[in-house]
Protein backbone atom coordinates (compact mmCIF):
# COMPACT_ATOMS: atom_id res chain seq x y z
CA UNK A 1 0.00 0.00 0.00
CA UNK A 2 1.35 3.73 -0.68
CA UNK A 3 -0.12 6.61 0.71
CA UNK A 4 -0.87 8.40 -2.86
CA UNK A 5 -4.01 7.69 -4.10
CA UNK A 6 -3.27 6.31 -7.72
CA UNK A 7 -1.35 3.48 -9.15
CA UNK A 8 2.13 4.01 -9.63
CA UNK A 9 3.99 2.04 -12.05
CA UNK A 10 6.36 -0.79 -10.92
CA UNK A 11 9.92 0.65 -9.79
CA UNK A 12 12.53 0.26 -12.43
CA UNK A 13 15.67 -1.25 -10.63
CA UNK A 14 18.08 -0.77 -13.36
CA UNK A 15 21.10 1.45 -12.95
CA UNK A 16 21.07 3.86 -14.51
CA UNK A 17 17.36 4.44 -14.98
CA UNK A 18 17.44 4.29 -19.11
CA UNK A 19 13.21 4.90 -19.66
CA UNK A 20 12.90 7.44 -21.68
CA UNK A 21 13.39 8.41 -25.34
CA UNK A 22 12.85 11.15 -27.48
CA UNK A 23 13.62 12.68 -31.13
CA UNK A 24 14.95 16.31 -31.88
CA UNK A 25 11.72 18.01 -33.11
CA UNK A 26 12.26 20.77 -36.09
CA UNK A 27 11.24 23.83 -33.68
CA UNK A 28 14.35 22.89 -31.17
CA UNK A 29 16.41 23.32 -34.50
CA UNK A 30 18.32 27.60 -33.92
CA UNK A 31 19.99 29.57 -36.28
CA UNK A 32 23.12 27.54 -36.30
CA UNK A 33 21.84 24.38 -37.76
CA UNK A 34 21.48 22.10 -34.26
CA UNK A 35 19.14 21.61 -31.34
CA UNK A 36 19.45 24.86 -29.26
CA UNK A 37 21.02 25.47 -25.84
CA UNK A 38 17.43 25.93 -24.71
CA UNK A 39 15.61 22.95 -26.12
CA UNK A 40 18.39 20.36 -24.75
CA UNK A 41 16.93 21.44 -21.34
CA UNK A 42 13.29 20.98 -22.28
CA UNK A 43 14.06 17.39 -23.57
CA UNK A 44 15.93 17.11 -19.77
CA UNK A 45 13.05 18.29 -18.57
CA UNK A 46 10.61 15.55 -20.51
CA UNK A 47 13.23 12.93 -18.92
CA UNK A 48 12.62 14.58 -15.00
CA UNK A 49 9.02 13.37 -15.68
CA UNK A 50 9.62 10.17 -16.57
CA UNK A 51 11.75 9.63 -13.38
CA UNK A 52 9.17 11.50 -11.18
CA UNK A 53 6.63 9.17 -12.66
CA UNK A 54 9.01 6.11 -11.20
CA UNK A 55 8.59 8.39 -7.38
CA UNK A 56 4.52 9.25 -7.91
CA UNK A 57 5.21 12.64 -8.08
CA UNK A 58 4.55 13.13 -11.39
CA UNK A 59 1.43 14.48 -13.40
CA UNK A 60 -1.32 13.06 -11.32
CA UNK A 61 0.92 14.19 -8.03
CA UNK A 62 0.09 18.26 -8.89
CA UNK A 63 -2.88 17.15 -10.88
CA UNK A 64 -4.60 16.02 -7.68
CA UNK A 65 -3.39 19.35 -6.26
CA UNK A 66 -1.07 17.35 -3.45
CA UNK A 67 2.27 18.30 -4.95
CA UNK A 68 5.12 19.74 -7.13
CA UNK A 69 8.37 19.13 -7.47
CA UNK A 70 10.48 22.48 -8.54
CA UNK A 71 14.11 22.30 -9.94
CA UNK A 72 16.35 24.78 -7.73
CA UNK A 73 19.46 24.45 -9.89
CA UNK A 74 20.70 22.84 -12.58
CA UNK A 75 24.09 22.34 -14.88
CA UNK A 76 24.56 21.43 -18.41
CA UNK A 77 27.45 20.04 -20.22
CA UNK A 78 26.65 20.72 -24.07
CA UNK A 79 29.08 17.69 -25.27
CA UNK A 80 27.84 17.22 -28.69
CA UNK A 81 25.58 18.63 -31.72
CA UNK A 82 22.65 16.48 -32.42
CA UNK A 83 20.26 17.95 -35.59
CA UNK A 84 16.82 17.67 -36.68
CA UNK A 85 15.32 14.02 -36.14
CA UNK A 86 18.18 12.02 -34.40
CA UNK A 87 16.78 10.00 -31.92
CA UNK A 88 17.64 10.48 -28.40
CA UNK A 89 18.21 7.79 -25.06
CA UNK A 90 17.86 9.52 -21.53
CA UNK A 91 19.32 8.09 -19.02
CA UNK A 92 19.39 8.88 -15.15
CA UNK A 93 21.38 8.02 -12.01
CA UNK A 94 20.44 9.08 -8.38
CA UNK A 95 23.94 11.03 -7.22
CA UNK A 96 22.02 11.77 -3.81
CA UNK A 97 18.46 12.37 -1.46
CA UNK A 98 17.31 13.41 1.85
CA UNK A 99 13.95 14.17 3.40
CA UNK A 100 12.86 16.69 0.53
CA UNK A 101 15.46 16.66 -2.20
CA UNK A 102 16.85 14.38 -5.13
CA UNK A 103 20.02 14.99 -6.86
CA UNK A 104 20.42 13.68 -9.95
CA UNK A 105 22.29 13.70 -13.24
CA UNK A 106 21.05 12.91 -16.90
CA UNK A 107 22.45 11.72 -19.75
CA UNK A 108 21.38 12.23 -23.30
CA UNK A 109 23.11 9.88 -26.14
CA UNK A 110 21.85 9.49 -29.70
CA UNK A 111 20.24 6.54 -29.33
CA UNK A 112 21.59 5.53 -32.61
CA UNK A 113 25.22 6.23 -32.88
CA UNK A 114 25.72 6.28 -29.02
CA UNK A 115 27.38 9.42 -28.14
CA UNK A 116 26.91 11.69 -25.43
CA UNK A 117 25.10 14.67 -26.46
CA UNK A 118 24.54 16.28 -23.08
CA UNK A 119 24.40 15.68 -19.19
CA UNK A 120 22.15 17.69 -17.01
CA UNK A 121 22.63 18.16 -13.24
CA UNK A 122 19.81 18.69 -11.03
CA UNK A 123 18.65 19.39 -7.48
CA UNK A 124 14.97 18.39 -7.50
CA UNK A 125 12.63 19.51 -4.19
CA UNK A 126 9.58 18.47 -3.40
CA UNK A 127 6.61 21.30 -2.86
CA UNK A 128 3.20 21.20 -1.08
CA UNK A 129 0.70 22.04 -3.28
CA UNK A 130 -1.13 24.12 -0.92
CA UNK A 131 1.80 25.76 0.92
CA UNK A 132 4.29 26.03 -2.34
CA UNK A 133 7.21 25.17 0.24
CA UNK A 134 9.46 22.73 0.46
CA UNK A 135 7.92 19.48 2.19
CA UNK A 136 9.18 15.95 2.65
CA UNK A 137 8.61 13.71 0.07
CA UNK A 138 5.50 11.04 0.35
CA UNK A 139 6.50 8.07 2.45
CA UNK A 140 6.06 5.85 -1.02
CA UNK A 141 8.38 8.61 -2.59
CA UNK A 142 10.82 8.53 0.01
CA UNK A 143 10.58 4.32 0.15
CA UNK A 144 11.41 3.99 -3.54
CA UNK A 145 14.21 6.36 -3.07
CA UNK A 146 15.65 4.70 -0.58
CA UNK A 147 15.84 1.37 -2.43
CA UNK A 148 16.95 2.64 -5.73
CA UNK A 149 19.45 5.13 -4.73
CA UNK A 150 22.03 2.20 -3.05
CA UNK A 151 21.57 0.49 -6.44
CA UNK A 152 22.77 3.86 -8.18
CA UNK A 153 25.48 4.81 -5.73
CA UNK A 154 27.45 1.55 -7.38
CA UNK A 155 27.39 3.25 -10.83
CA UNK A 156 31.09 5.50 -10.92
CA UNK A 157 30.64 9.54 -10.05
CA UNK A 158 29.91 10.56 -13.72
CA UNK A 159 32.48 13.03 -14.59
CA UNK A 160 30.27 15.58 -15.58
CA UNK A 161 29.02 15.39 -12.31
CA UNK A 162 30.12 18.22 -9.58
CA UNK A 163 31.49 21.03 -11.92
CA UNK A 164 32.41 23.91 -11.73
CA UNK A 165 32.38 26.51 -14.90
CA UNK A 166 35.57 28.40 -15.34
CA UNK A 167 38.47 28.49 -18.03
CA UNK A 168 41.08 26.67 -17.48
CA UNK A 169 44.79 28.39 -17.70
CA UNK A 170 47.23 26.37 -19.01
CA UNK B 1 43.99 29.96 -41.85
CA UNK B 2 45.90 28.10 -38.39
CA UNK B 3 44.24 28.19 -35.42
CA UNK B 4 46.72 30.51 -33.87
CA UNK B 5 46.93 33.16 -36.51
CA UNK B 6 44.43 36.44 -35.60
CA UNK B 7 41.97 37.64 -37.90
CA UNK B 8 42.18 41.21 -38.89
CA UNK B 9 39.40 41.10 -41.11
CA UNK B 10 36.94 44.03 -40.24
CA UNK B 11 33.20 42.88 -39.84
CA UNK B 12 31.00 43.72 -43.17
CA UNK B 13 28.43 45.73 -41.26
CA UNK B 14 28.76 48.43 -38.71
CA UNK B 15 28.90 47.98 -34.76
CA UNK B 16 26.92 49.26 -31.76
CA UNK B 17 28.31 52.01 -29.67
CA UNK B 18 30.12 49.90 -26.91
CA UNK B 19 27.91 50.15 -23.87
CA UNK B 20 30.71 49.62 -21.31
CA UNK B 21 27.75 49.78 -18.50
CA UNK B 22 28.71 46.93 -15.95
CA UNK B 23 26.98 44.79 -15.73
CA UNK B 24 25.20 44.80 -19.64
CA UNK B 25 21.98 45.82 -18.24
CA UNK B 26 20.15 46.06 -22.04
CA UNK B 27 18.01 43.17 -22.27
CA UNK B 28 14.40 42.96 -21.51
CA UNK B 29 11.42 40.42 -21.71
CA UNK B 30 7.79 39.24 -20.76
CA UNK B 31 7.31 35.34 -19.39
CA UNK B 32 5.29 33.86 -22.56
CA UNK B 33 1.67 32.27 -21.27
CA UNK B 34 3.43 29.32 -23.49
CA UNK B 35 6.33 29.25 -21.59
CA UNK B 36 3.93 28.22 -17.95
CA UNK B 37 3.88 24.90 -17.24
CA UNK B 38 1.80 22.25 -14.84
CA UNK B 39 2.70 24.01 -12.02
CA UNK B 40 1.06 27.43 -12.82
CA UNK B 41 4.91 29.10 -13.23
CA UNK B 42 7.82 29.53 -15.77
CA UNK B 43 9.16 26.43 -16.81
CA UNK B 44 12.79 26.04 -16.20
CA UNK B 45 13.78 24.65 -19.44
CA UNK B 46 12.64 28.37 -20.64
CA UNK B 47 15.14 30.04 -18.41
CA UNK B 48 17.34 28.78 -20.17
CA UNK B 49 15.82 29.94 -23.31
CA UNK B 50 14.96 33.67 -22.46
CA UNK B 51 19.10 33.64 -20.97
CA UNK B 52 20.06 32.64 -24.53
CA UNK B 53 18.24 35.91 -25.55
CA UNK B 54 20.17 37.68 -22.65
CA UNK B 55 23.27 36.05 -24.51
CA UNK B 56 22.09 37.32 -27.65
CA UNK B 57 22.15 40.76 -26.76
CA UNK B 58 25.91 40.33 -25.41
CA UNK B 59 26.91 39.33 -28.67
CA UNK B 60 25.34 42.29 -30.24
CA UNK B 61 27.48 44.44 -27.98
CA UNK B 62 30.46 42.59 -29.18
CA UNK B 63 29.60 42.66 -33.09
CA UNK B 64 28.35 38.92 -32.84
CA UNK B 65 24.73 39.06 -33.11
CA UNK B 66 22.68 37.86 -35.93
CA UNK B 67 24.10 39.48 -38.63
CA UNK B 68 27.46 37.45 -37.72
CA UNK B 69 25.42 34.25 -38.31
CA UNK B 70 23.77 35.47 -41.20
CA UNK B 71 27.24 36.46 -42.60
CA UNK B 72 28.29 32.80 -42.17
CA UNK B 73 31.66 34.70 -40.36
CA UNK B 74 31.56 32.05 -37.49
CA UNK B 75 28.93 31.28 -34.28
CA UNK B 76 29.03 30.23 -30.75
CA UNK B 77 28.09 27.47 -28.94
CA UNK B 78 27.92 27.02 -25.15
CA UNK B 79 29.76 24.13 -23.81
CA UNK B 80 28.20 24.45 -20.11
CA UNK B 81 25.66 26.45 -18.72
CA UNK B 82 24.84 26.61 -14.38
CA UNK B 83 21.69 27.62 -13.49
CA UNK B 84 20.12 28.54 -10.26
CA UNK B 85 16.21 29.05 -9.51
CA UNK B 86 15.61 31.62 -7.34
CA UNK B 87 12.15 32.39 -7.30
CA UNK B 88 8.81 31.56 -9.70
CA UNK B 89 7.29 33.68 -12.15
CA UNK B 90 4.15 33.82 -13.78
CA UNK B 91 3.23 34.49 -17.73
CA UNK B 92 3.13 37.84 -18.62
CA UNK B 93 5.94 39.17 -15.55
CA UNK B 94 8.34 41.51 -17.53
CA UNK B 95 12.27 40.38 -16.59
CA UNK B 96 15.07 42.48 -16.38
CA UNK B 97 18.55 40.95 -17.40
CA UNK B 98 22.27 41.78 -16.73
CA UNK B 99 25.57 40.29 -17.86
CA UNK B 100 28.72 40.31 -16.47
CA UNK B 101 31.57 39.15 -17.95
CA UNK B 102 33.55 36.95 -15.97
CA UNK B 103 36.41 36.12 -18.09
CA UNK B 104 37.58 35.26 -21.20
CA UNK B 105 40.25 33.88 -23.59
CA UNK B 106 41.37 34.25 -27.50
CA UNK B 107 38.06 31.88 -27.98
CA UNK B 108 35.90 31.58 -25.46
CA UNK B 109 33.54 33.44 -23.11
CA UNK B 110 33.16 33.21 -19.30
CA UNK B 111 29.48 35.29 -18.61
CA UNK B 112 27.20 35.68 -15.51
CA UNK B 113 23.74 36.66 -16.18
CA UNK B 114 21.11 37.58 -13.74
CA UNK B 115 17.47 37.50 -14.19
CA UNK B 116 14.97 40.15 -12.02
CA UNK B 117 11.80 41.20 -11.64
CA UNK B 118 11.72 44.46 -13.81
CA UNK B 119 9.39 46.09 -11.79
CA UNK B 120 9.55 44.47 -7.69
CA UNK B 121 12.83 43.64 -8.74
CA UNK B 122 13.66 40.41 -7.29
CA UNK B 123 16.48 38.20 -8.49
CA UNK B 124 14.21 35.48 -10.04
CA UNK B 125 17.15 32.92 -11.58
CA UNK B 126 21.33 33.47 -12.23
CA UNK B 127 22.80 31.61 -15.33
CA UNK B 128 26.44 31.13 -15.65
CA UNK B 129 27.77 29.70 -18.58
CA UNK B 130 31.16 28.97 -20.93
CA UNK B 131 30.91 29.45 -24.56
CA UNK B 132 33.10 28.89 -27.33
CA UNK B 133 33.60 30.80 -30.92
CA UNK B 134 33.14 28.49 -33.70
CA UNK B 135 34.23 28.30 -37.10
CA UNK B 136 31.59 28.22 -39.68
CA UNK B 137 33.08 26.79 -42.48
CA UNK B 138 35.36 23.59 -40.19
CA UNK B 139 32.86 24.06 -37.18
CA UNK B 140 35.47 23.42 -34.93
CA UNK B 141 36.72 26.46 -32.33
CA UNK B 142 38.32 29.10 -33.44
CA UNK B 143 39.58 32.76 -31.94
CA UNK B 144 37.71 35.55 -32.16
CA UNK B 145 38.41 38.75 -34.55
CA UNK B 146 40.99 41.16 -33.73
CA UNK B 147 37.94 43.71 -33.54
CA UNK B 148 36.00 41.27 -30.94
CA UNK B 149 38.67 40.69 -28.79
CA UNK B 150 39.52 44.44 -29.07
CA UNK B 151 35.54 44.83 -27.58
CA UNK B 152 35.95 42.17 -25.31
CA UNK B 153 39.35 43.85 -23.69
CA UNK B 154 37.10 47.14 -22.76
CA UNK B 155 34.68 45.26 -21.28
CA UNK B 156 36.75 43.33 -19.38
CA UNK B 157 38.52 45.79 -18.14
CA UNK B 158 35.40 47.48 -16.96
CA UNK B 159 33.80 44.21 -15.51
CA UNK B 160 36.37 43.37 -13.61
CA UNK B 161 35.92 46.24 -11.78
CA UNK B 162 32.38 44.20 -10.03
CA UNK B 163 32.72 42.02 -7.12
CA UNK B 164 32.67 38.18 -8.30
CA UNK B 165 29.07 37.28 -8.24
CA UNK B 166 27.72 35.09 -5.09
CA UNK B 167 25.90 32.69 -7.29
CA UNK B 168 28.73 32.18 -10.16
CA UNK B 169 31.26 29.18 -9.60
CA UNK B 170 28.91 26.52 -7.63
CA UNK B 171 28.85 23.08 -7.73
CA UNK B 172 25.63 21.20 -7.53
CA UNK B 173 25.18 18.83 -4.22
CA UNK B 174 22.96 18.81 -1.70
CA UNK B 175 24.24 20.38 1.19
CA UNK B 176 24.63 18.79 4.45
CA UNK B 177 23.89 20.08 8.08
Amino acid sequence: MTDLPYPIEPLDLAAPLDRHRATVLKEWIDWNGHMNVGYYIVAFDKATDTFCNQFGVGWEYTHRKIGMTFVLEAHATYDREVKEGDPLRITTQILDHDAKRVHCIHAMYHADEGFLAATNELILMNIDFASRRGAPWPAETMRRLDTLAPIHARLPKPPQAGRVIAIRKK
Amino acid sequence: MPDTLLNEEPLPYALPELDLTAPLDRHRAVVKDEWVDWNGHMNMARYMEAFDYASGAFHTQIGMGRRYIDNKLGMTFVLEAHITYDRELRGGAPLRFTTQLLDHDAKRLHLFHQMFHAEEGFLASTQESMIMHIDAKTRKSSPFRRVVQERLALMAEAHGKLPKPAKSGRLIGIPRR
